[in-house]
């Protein structure tokens, strides 16, 4: 009893908190009416200098101690309470499982907006609209930026051809469809809606037609499909902004102008294509200076982040200055810079941005439900029982038969085909959203605007509720495919490497300018050339493999971190056969440090000296300096925690030491016993084994011990070649491994007991 | 494509070859067209030099083997009928299987695999052994890459890999380790569907 009485009161502690902070919204925006008249006769009291009016009063107040000056805070405390509001409601919901599994977020929030809309209305206070300017300068560009950073650049180019045609042929065919139909409903006696003209309903039409990007990573990303669907949706949302853009100033500079001409319409392919490749052209200028900066951010490593922030929405909004359109000017910008930036930044900034973006996004999107509900309630609508219906199922229709008709040509030309499921899942997956509602504020005409608006409102309630909520169900029904959580695996992306050249290589041989030869194209150009300038250092000329090997390391050894690994620091002799191995390059920056015996010594050294310093440097605190921590420095450590949670998994499967060994001589082994003790011998040295030397460690951790300094000659000889600076590049755990593989690998002489545990594993 | 039943006469043994890779007869004429234009000494078959002459072979980091591929043991030409079975490997899979195909056509998932997986094992004992992974690594990776870094993602390949612990890596594993990927997206050309 007592536990489920636990979580109740947690969560309706936050629903209470919640409420208070409704209250106290209304209350505040009631009071501040009537606050402005008293404030203004403080106001031209206290203009004078202070000093002379007090002197001149007879009748002196006694000083304030405390005092109420609201309207001086007015404006940022309304927004962060709005905010505080949205967020509280956001985490809410996830306390309350039963309800987020069924309803998607944005429907919820979106309900808790018609709430506290209608608490304000009840007051009769006036509530905030969703506005344009509010919603595109300031709630929409975060969005977009997380979702064009983030943007998986792979599977969206090999579908782009799919997606632009689903983007620009199908909204061109959703907003004429339905605008051509509405206009044939309009024509209908007795519905009351002769005053709409051709050119009104083409207008709505466009502006009803977009699939709408917010809805659609609302919805999806709580569905998990898979990386296909999800890009093909995605990408169309993005790139659909171009056409609605296009379309909706086209239609409404007509709609003034009365009567439409070739001209005119020739124009306006002209201005798409000046739209959509204008936007992208601003947004890859903006991308090339952000890398180009990121490659001197050395120094100044806080102010990174703020870069690609800053570029990316000096490149919307100054593609939105020129009617370009400014969601494609985001999106490019972001997918040029990335590559870059992400050479160039420090991993702190990386994970800075990451988290930046996403909070950003997720505020946004949060505030917009609120503010669509909240809306919904506060607007002047124009109820048309007609008119709405029809738009609804006009949507749906025309949402459809696009889709079964523009898969049936794209099939011709794609690989992969889509299938039935897959068609069906991206027609439902054509949500609307906030974009279409701000188009629709926009309109100047005021006639029909509050017509159109209630009919688009009634759209995306459709839409994000109907479809929003069954989406799920349907998915599981349907067992389309969900995504599939993989780590990255190093094998996958070398023979993914392989086939690329492979698919060139054959490509070459027919002679056939495909898809592979244009990829192989713009990567040798990028290399020869534009790396150069915008990455630093020795990076500019690092494969890309090895770019995703060495992130592919620091995860792990991030994870590690986190996980917390309580043994202590092991220390590990290399003892690598050395055959001719020439030190190549210049030691790197980020190379894969070596550990020897010195360095080992150093760590120590270090780790205990920053220990100390941290309390040093508190107090002298500069806003300016991130203190270098001892672990960016030191990732040698966490190596070594990362290859003994590798051994501890390990050990399970072996239970006994292999003792004779002949194998390469001077490569240090690894041998498990049962009670989790490790202990390290040298080949040549004890044949005999862990009876020889062993050196426990303490139960619940495993290290590697070193013991050469009974031998430190000998380490020191094979050490010899290349001398400490080319210890730089040796890594550490190529020598685990190869110690672990020689170990696991190894048949020994208990042939009998190896093969058992191996039985499972040998073919 | 001018008077193709013609020139189809040219073509040795062409159904056969239809029927056994799959090709069309328009994209059988254009790849005999295309051999015919490799083979610039006109004797009917193609030799190492003949393929690199093809100028970006030579950029290709694989060329080679790619060209050696092409050879089956010990051969120095190549006839167009070999010509046109390597191709086949790099056909779209069928989605709708005719009846008179044969069971395991040249652009299965396996055999395709094979394709590839035989170009890493340049030995043809049927694995690929550390030294095999480490030279194609090298190829693909140039010179700014030190010996050290090669060896530790070698190595960490081969253990993600190696489930037999041989320190090898056998098919079978090679298959596995690339089961997430869509091999028939990867290893098609669309043209030659």
């Amino acid at each position: 009893m007592a536990v489920l009485l636990r979580p109740a009161r947690g969560s309706s502690g936050l629903l209470l908190a919640a409420f208070l902070c409704v209250l106290f919204l209304v209350f505040v925006s009631a009071s501040s009416a009537g606050r402005d008249v008293v404030s203004g006769n403080n106001e031209t009291r206290r203009d004078p200098a202070g000093g002379v009016t007090e002197e001149e009063d007879t009748h002196k107040k006694a000083f304030p101690v405390l005092s109420f000056k609201y309207n001086h805070v007015r404006k940022p405390f309304e927004i962060s309470l709005w905010i505080l509001l949205a967020l509280l409601m956001k985490l809410g919901f996830h306390i309350i499982p039963r309800v987020s599994n069924v309803v998607p977020e944005s429907c919820l929030l979106i309900f808790v907006g018609l709430l506290v809309g209608g608490i304000i209305k009840a007051i009769g206070e006036e509530a905030p609209i969703l506005d344009d300017k509010l919603f595109f300068l300031y709630l929409l560009p975060p969005i977009i930026l997380d979702a064009g950073y983030f943007l998986p650049i792979r599977a969206f180019t090999e579908n782009l051809g799919t997606i632009l045609v689903f983007a620009v042929i199908g909204t061109l065919w959703n907003a004429f469809f339905i605008g051509g139909m509405m206009y044939a409903v309009c024509q209908i006696e007795g519905a009351g809606l002769g005053g709409v003209d051709l050119l009104s309903c083409l207008l709505f039409g466009s502006i009803i037609s977009a699939v709408d990007p917010v809805a659609v990573l609302a919805v999806f990303e709580e569905i998990h499909i898979n990386e296909l669907l999800h890009i093909l949706v995605f990408g169309e949302s993005l790139l659909n902004d171009a056409v609605t853009v296009v379309l909706y100033h086209l239609f409404e500079e007509f709609s003034h102008a009365g009567t439409v001409t070739v001209v005119d319409a020739v124009l306006g392919v002209v201005c798409f294509f000046v739209v959509s490749l204008g936007g992208i052209m601003v947004g890859a200028i903006y991308g090339i200076l952000g890398a180009f900066t990121s490659r001197f951010t050395s120094h100044t490593r806080v102010i990174e982040p703020l870069f690609v922030f800053l570029y990316s929405y000096m490149a919307y909004l100054s593609a939105e200055v020129f009617h370009l359109s400014g969601i494609m000017s985001l999106i490019a910008c972001g997918v040029v810079m990335r590559p870059y930036v992400e050479a160039n930044i420090s991993h702190k900034s990386y994970t800075t941005i990451k988290y930046f973006l996403k909070m950003w996004s997720s505020v946004s999107e949060t505030l917009i439900f609120i503010f669509l509900g909240v809306s919904t309630v506060a607007g002047p609508h124009a109820w048309n029982w007609t008119f709405v219906i029809f738009t609804v199922v006009l949507c749906l229709v025309s949402r459809v038969l696009g889709v079964i008709g523009l898969t049936y040509i794209i099939n011709k030309f794609r690989i992969v085909k889509l299938t039935k499921k897959d068609q069906f899942i991206v027609a439902y997956g054509g949500l609307r959203g906030a974009i279409a509602f701000s188009l629709g504020f926009l309109l100047k005409n005021s006639e029909m605007k509050y017509m159109f608006l209630t009919a688009i409102i009634t759209v995306i309630f459709f839409t994000v509720f109907v479809q929003g909520m069954t989406i799920r169900p349907l998915v599981e029904l349907l067992a389309v495919k969900k995504k599939k959580e993989s780590k990255g695996s190093i094998n996958e992306e070398i023979h993914t490497q392989f086939l690329d050249h492979l698919l060139t290589g054959i490509e070459d041989v027919c002679g056939h300018y495909g898809h592979h030869h244009w990829k192989d194209k713009l990567n040798r150009f990028n290399k020869a050339y534009v790396k150069r300038w915008l990455i630093t250092g020795e990076r500019s000329t690092e494969p890309q493999l090895i770019s995703f090997y060495n992130k592919m390391e620091m995860k792990q050894a991030m994870m590690l971190v986190e996980s917390g690994s309580t043994a202590k620091l092991p220390a590990i002799v290399s003892s690598v056969s050395m055959q001719n191995i020439q030190p190549k390059g210049p030691s790197r920056r980020r190379a894969i440090p070596s550990i020897s015996k010195s360095r080992e010594a150093e760590i120590r050294k270090i780790l205990r000296g920053n220990l100390q310093q941290t309390r040093q440097r508190l107090r002298s605190y500069s806003r300016h300096d991130l203190f270098m921590d001892p672990f960016e420095d030191n990732v040698s450590e966490v190596r070594f925690r990362k290859q003994r949670v590798e051994m501890e998994r390990r050990m399970s499967h072996y239970l006994t030491v292999p003792a004779n060994r002949q194998e390469t001589p001077s490569v240090r082994k690894v041998c498990f016993e049962p009670e989790n003790q490790v202990f390290t011998y040298d080949d040549s040295e004890s044949p005999r084994g862990p009876t020889a030397q062993p050196h426990p460690s303490p139960a619940d951790a495993v290290s590697l011990l070193n013991e050469s300094p009974q031998r430190p000659n000998q380490s020191k000889a094979q050490r010899s070649t290349g001398g400490d600076k080319t210890r730089e590049k040796d890594p550490d755990e190529q020598e685990e491994q190869q110690k672990l593989s020689r170990c696991l690998s190894d048949p020994g002489p208990n042939q009998e007991e190896e093969e058992e545990e191996d039985g499972s594993g040998r073919s | 494509m001018g008077s193709s039943s013609s020139n189809m006469n040219h073509i040795p043994d062409a159904e056969e070859l239809m029927q056994e890779t799959g090709f069309s007869s328009a994209h059988l004429l254009r790849l005999y067209e295309r051999f015919e234009f490799l083979d610039r000494e006109k004797r009917g078959e193609l030799t190492p030099d003949d393929f690199e002459a093809v100028g970006r072979l030579a950029l290709n980091p694989i060329g080679g083997r790619i060209i050696g591929a092409f050879f089956s043991q010990g051969q120095e030409t190549v006839d167009f009928a070999s010509f046109v079975r390597i191709l086949a490997h790099f056909r779209p899979a069928d989605t709708n299987r005719r009846d008179g195909a044969p069971q395991d056509p040249a652009n299965s998932r396996t055999r395709k695999l094979k394709f590839a997986f035989q170009l890493y094992d340049q030995d043809g004992d049927g694995m690929i052994s550390r030294v095999e992974l480490l030279q194609v690594l090298r190829a693909m990776m140039g010179i700014q890459v030190t010996e050290e870094q090669l060896q530790s993602i070698a190595e960490r390949a081969i253990q993600e890999a190696d489930l037999d612990r041989d320190d090898a890596i056998s098919f079978d594993e090679f298959k596995k380790s690339l089961e997430k990927v869509n091999i028939d997206h990867k290893m098609s050309i669309l043209f030659l569907r």
